[in-house]
């Protein structure tokens, strides 16, 4: 643990009857990027707080480098916050805001004036330096709020919901941004988001937090394709559920049973018996549709089934198809890889054919 | 941040200047007053040993008269009041965002000069010779016509609730300057902006497009104004009221220099009582009336508005709950 | 639409009814007889208006002497419980703000009864008390008076900034490594200013305005302006200098206002010059 750079251990915060954050450990990486995700009032933002110092563990230690800072006051931890609403001092120019945490470290004078000269620039906000915070746009404040935090190279950057103010556009870009500053910068980044998207394209490692513990602990794409819990797999992307008993196995893949659907073949990865239960989650982008039925080469070894489409939801890139199949709805995506207009025309009502490989679905914790 | 615990040493030292002044020069002056309610007085103006004879002879029928005619005219200052003011914050409030700044306060600026002074031009405009007092003589005339149609009981009852005085009037005699309209007049004219400054907050943040649709739905204008507008406002009327009734109890200025013998209320009692005939155990005993009558109205209010808040916020309770089995949570 | 020509013409009226006697204040002191208080001599002719009165003023005469004494006194004593009251008020304000306990909702009622409670109780209470501790009435009673009474309105305007306050900057200021010390001087104080001036100009009007609290504690021999004014009687020959300079006051009030917006508004362009 004293090897580790930035530890959380055994750490449980109360409020009142509610546990916030419920014996949570972690161990993160120096120079990581690592988000905290997960929805409302998980406990994401009260880990962060911890870390910060503006909250006390209610049992539990935080390690950083070795030193133990749970009892450390926010202004000796050499940790710094981006907080949501940017919180920029009203009365300070851009240019004091940003000297602000050199100013108290005492710094001689022309090495602030470089180092704050420096941060303006890599923020491309050198003209906007004698502005007041109420001059500049969100996105502005944004970087100026970056650039405050990491001026004195603090151990770790915290970073609070920071896009989530921001609109799209001007989020995807900041996003691009943020990912090359913790490049140029080289600190360790600690994100927290419940932006799922944000927080896959960012992070180096992803903990998936829900009701004040942590569901998942991996890189994005694990969480992605191999979730850990029913939870993760509806809150990451969008994903099928086939709840039901495995009836057979054969070999490395098996048969479940659902009710009110045909039998599935999946790759029987958890090892499972036959009676034992499981869900299945099947991703829409691995399901294909098509009016005509698989070609025959595919034979036996794939999942087919005949079903009429329902609802069709067009989004340019790609189009949802809800699919009724039995007794269940089945979204399925199917990409736009060629010219619309040169497609087969799939319309409301159609006969059509779902169709996925067993490799393709992914076996989650049954209850 | 709040349990961050600093709080024993830090939090005393910073209340403490505050605390310590307000409790030594406002409460312990409130408690010596008190104290005083219940001594008697002594002939030479100091005070005697501790009895009820102050709170007895309060019974003269001198005092209560005097507290009568001071709630009397508050109410009907606070009538006027609210009548006028409705009517303004509507309109300032309807007005485009740049000229509400300069109108509100343009409400203000008569404030920046000196109240004694407006007060004392008041005076010259009541003049017995100007205009303000032939038409004060004409509706004095208007309203003895009218009280002679009424039946007679009636009448007894407006002369005893003092609305009214038995006889004609005399021209020699009833001057506006000197009398009870013109206290009301000024009291009027001095608490007309803190009635629609709280109304006019309120009508700020009042949708007027509720309005728009009460008209879409064939409500006349002034039907929509008293069913729509007046409950929609109804904090900031109860704001008002209390902002005018409450110094209108205890004026002093307005009937010492307007009043006359006429017009003698509490306030104008008491510091007769303390600085003119040294009775100070009757002054406080006033004054401690006054507090009361001040007090009660307040007590009132916020104790509906506690009732309001716990019933809003047992709704919101109940809604949540139903919000929270009704769905899945995320 | 009807209702609002309506309330339109309310108010207008009563913006009317508001200014008439400001206008009478401004136009008296031009009066030339300062007893009958009238334009017109004693045959009814017109005797035109007359300076004299702001020469007066402005020259010191003798016989104005009381008048501007009273005036003086009150701009003193103003100016000194502005500044005591502000000091008090703002440090009771970042108490109420910041703790909530029983201390604190004992000190709220402190603050805030006197709010309610009408000038002449606060007056007589004030005069009992420098009557059972047998000091004598004069300047220092009045001055404890005006900030005792100032105090509550300068915690009420200060609070209601504070409220406004966005707590996350106090965290930024710690989480940047600012002590609280550092962080009330640096970063909360200079957002408070405007909030504590503001407190400060209703303590500066309320303490020059105030008559009834005065007129308990001010003694035999001390007079504030409003108390001036209020025992003048009709009988006073030198009535009119006592609007001319209620115009004077009103003027430079207006002026204050105006380069207060001036200044709030040149502000922010002034910090480019500080690098150069």
């Amino acid at each position: 643990m004293k090897d580790d750079f930035l530890v959380f251990d055994h750490v449980t915060k109360r409020f009142g009857a509610l546990t916030a954050v419920d014996d949570v450990s972690l161990t993160i990486a120096k120079g990581e990027f690592f988000s905290l995700l997960g929805p409302s009032g998980c406990g994401k933002t009260t880990l962060l707080r911890m870390l910060g110092g503006f909250e006390r563990p209610d049992s539990g230690r935080i390690y950083l480098e070795g030193q133990d800072i749970t009892d450390l006051p926010p202004d000796q931890r050499r940790v710094h916050t981006v907080f949501q609403n940017y919180a920029l001092f009203p009365t300070m120019t851009i240019w004091d805001n940003i000297a602000f945490s050199l100013k108290l470290s005492k710094r001689p004078k022309p090495e602030i004036e470089e180092r704050v000269d420096e941060i303006l620039e890599m923020i491309q906000m050198s003209e906007h330096a004698w502005k007041y915070p109420n001059q500049l746009s969100g996105g502005q404040k944004q970087r100026v709020a970056i650039a405050r935090a990491l001026v004195d190279r603090p151990q770790v950057l915290l970073l609070d919901e920071p896009l989530a103010a921001l609109d799209l556009k001007l989020r995807q870009h900041m996003l691009i941004e943020l990912d090359a500053i913790h490049d140029q910068v080289g600190i360790t980044f600690m994100y927290v988001t419940h932006d799922q998207g944000e927080a896959m394209s960012l992070s180096d490692r992803i903990a998936v937090v829900n009701k004040g513990k942590v569901e998942q602990l991996d890189v994005p794409a694990k969480i992605y394709e191999a979730p850990a819990s029913r939870f993760v797999a509806s809150f990451i992307g969008d994903t099928n559920f086939f709840s039901g008993e495995i009836a057979s196995v054969e070999g490395d893949y098996c048969t479940i049973q659902t009710e009110g659907f045909p039998a599935i073949k999946a790759y029987n990865d958890k090892n499972l018996s036959a009676g034992q239960r499981v869900d299945l989650s099947v991703r829409p982008e691995k399901i294909r549709v098509t009016l005509n039925p698989p070609p025959p080469e595919k034979g036996a070894s794939i999942n087919v089934f005949p079903s009429r489409v329902q609802d069709i939801v067009y989004q340019g890139v790609y189009t949802k198809y809800w699919i009724k199949a039995g007794d269940l709805r089945v979204a399925a995506l199917k990409p736009h890889s060629r010219f619309l207009l040169d497609e087969e025309k799939i319309t409301w009502n159609d006969d059509v054919f779902v169709w996925w490989h067993p490799d393709d679905g992914y076996m989650v914790e049954a209850k | 941040m709040r349990d961050v615990s600093k709080s024993g040493k830090a939090e005393w030292l910073v209340t403490m200047p505050s605390f310590l002044w307000l409790a030594v020069f406002f409460a312990v002056p409130a408690v010596i007053v008190l104290a005083f309610t219940f001594h008697g007085h002594t002939a030479n103006g100091g005070v005697g040993d501790w009895s009820l004879s102050t709170w007895r002879e309060l019974v003269d029928p001198d005092y209560p008269t005097i507290v009568w005619k001071t709630i009397r005219i508050s109410v009907e200052v606070t009538f006027w009041c609210i009548l006028l003011s409705l009517p303004c914050a509507y309109a300032i409030a309807r007005l485009p965002k740049r000229w509400r700044a300069l109108v509100a306060g343009a409400m203000m600026l008569p404030f920046w000069t000196s109240f004694v002074v407006r007060v004392f031009a008041w005076k010259t405009l009541l003049h017995p010779n100007g205009w303000l007092q032939a038409c004060y003589l004409t509706w004095l005339r208007v309203c003895d016509w009218a009280f002679d149609w009424l039946p007679a009981f009636l009448q007894k009852f407006l002369v005893w609730a003092g609305l009214a005085s038995a006889g004609h009037v005399d021209p020699a005699m009833s001057t506006i300057l000197d009398s009870e309209a013109a206290v009301v007049l000024v009291s009027v004219y001095s608490f007309l902006p803190f009635a629609i400054m709280p109304l006019y907050t309120a009508a700020e943040k009042f949708d007027f497009s509720l309005l728009e649709a009460a008209r879409d739905l064939g409500a006349k204008n002034f039907y929509a104004f008293r069913r729509i507008f007046m409950p929609g406002v109804r904090q900031g009327i109860v704001s008002a009221v209390l902002m005018v009734f409450i110094p209108a109890i205890g004026s002093y200025v307005i009937p010492q220099m307007l009043g006359g013998t006429e017009c003698v209320l509490i306030g104008n009692k008491i510091f007769m009582r303390a600085m003119q005939n040294r009775n100070i155990p009757h002054a406080s005993a006033l004054a401690t009336l006054m507090a009361v009558s001040v007090l009660v109205p307040m007590g009132v209010a916020m104790w509906w508005k506690h009732r309001q808040e716990m019933r809003d916020r047992r709704r919101l309770d109940v809604r949540t709950a139903q919000l929270m089995t009704g769905g899945e949570g995320q | 639409m009807k209702r609002s020509y309506f309330s339109t013409v309310v108010l207008a009226l009563v913006l009317a009814f508001l200014y008439v006697p400001i206008l009478l204040v401004v136009v008296y002191g031009f009066i030339p007889n300062g007893i009958s208080m009238s334009f017109f001599d004693s045959a009814g002719r017109f005797s035109g208006v007359t300076g004299k009165w702001y020469s007066m003023i402005f020259s010191g005469d003798v016989r104005l002497g009381s008048l501007m004494q009273s005036f003086w006194l009150s701009l003193t004593i103003a100016g000194l419980a502005t500044l005591v009251s502000c000091v008090i008020g703002t440090t009771s304000a970042l108490a109420l703000h910041r703790w909530r306990d029983r201390l604190q909702a004992v000190h709220h009622a402190l603050v805030y009864t006197p709010l309610i409670m009408p000038d002449i109780l606060i007056g007589i209470s004030l005069l009992m008390l420098f009557v059972a501790c047998s000091v004598d009435c004069g300047f220092w009673t009045i001055l404890i008076a005006h900030v005792t009474f100032c105090v509550s309105y300068v915690v009420m305007t200060v609070l209601a900034r504070l409220q406004d306050f966005d707590d996350r900057i106090v965290e930024a200021a710690y989480d940047l490594g600012a002590g609280p010390w550092y962080t009330f001087f640096h970063v909360q104080l200079p957002m408070l200013l405007p909030g504590v001036v503001a407190g400060g100009l209703l303590a500066f009007t309320l303490s020059i305005d105030d008559v009834v609290i005065t007129s308990f504690v001010n003694g035999a021999g001390t007079n504030t302006f409003p108390t001036y004014v209020s025992s003048m009687t009709k009988h006073s020959r030198n009535l009119p200098a006592v609007f001319a300079l209620s115009t004077l006051m009103l003027l430079f009030t207006c002026v204050l206002v105006g380069l207060s917006k001036l200044v709030a508004r040149g502000q922010q362009p002034r910090a480019k010059a500080r690098r150069q």
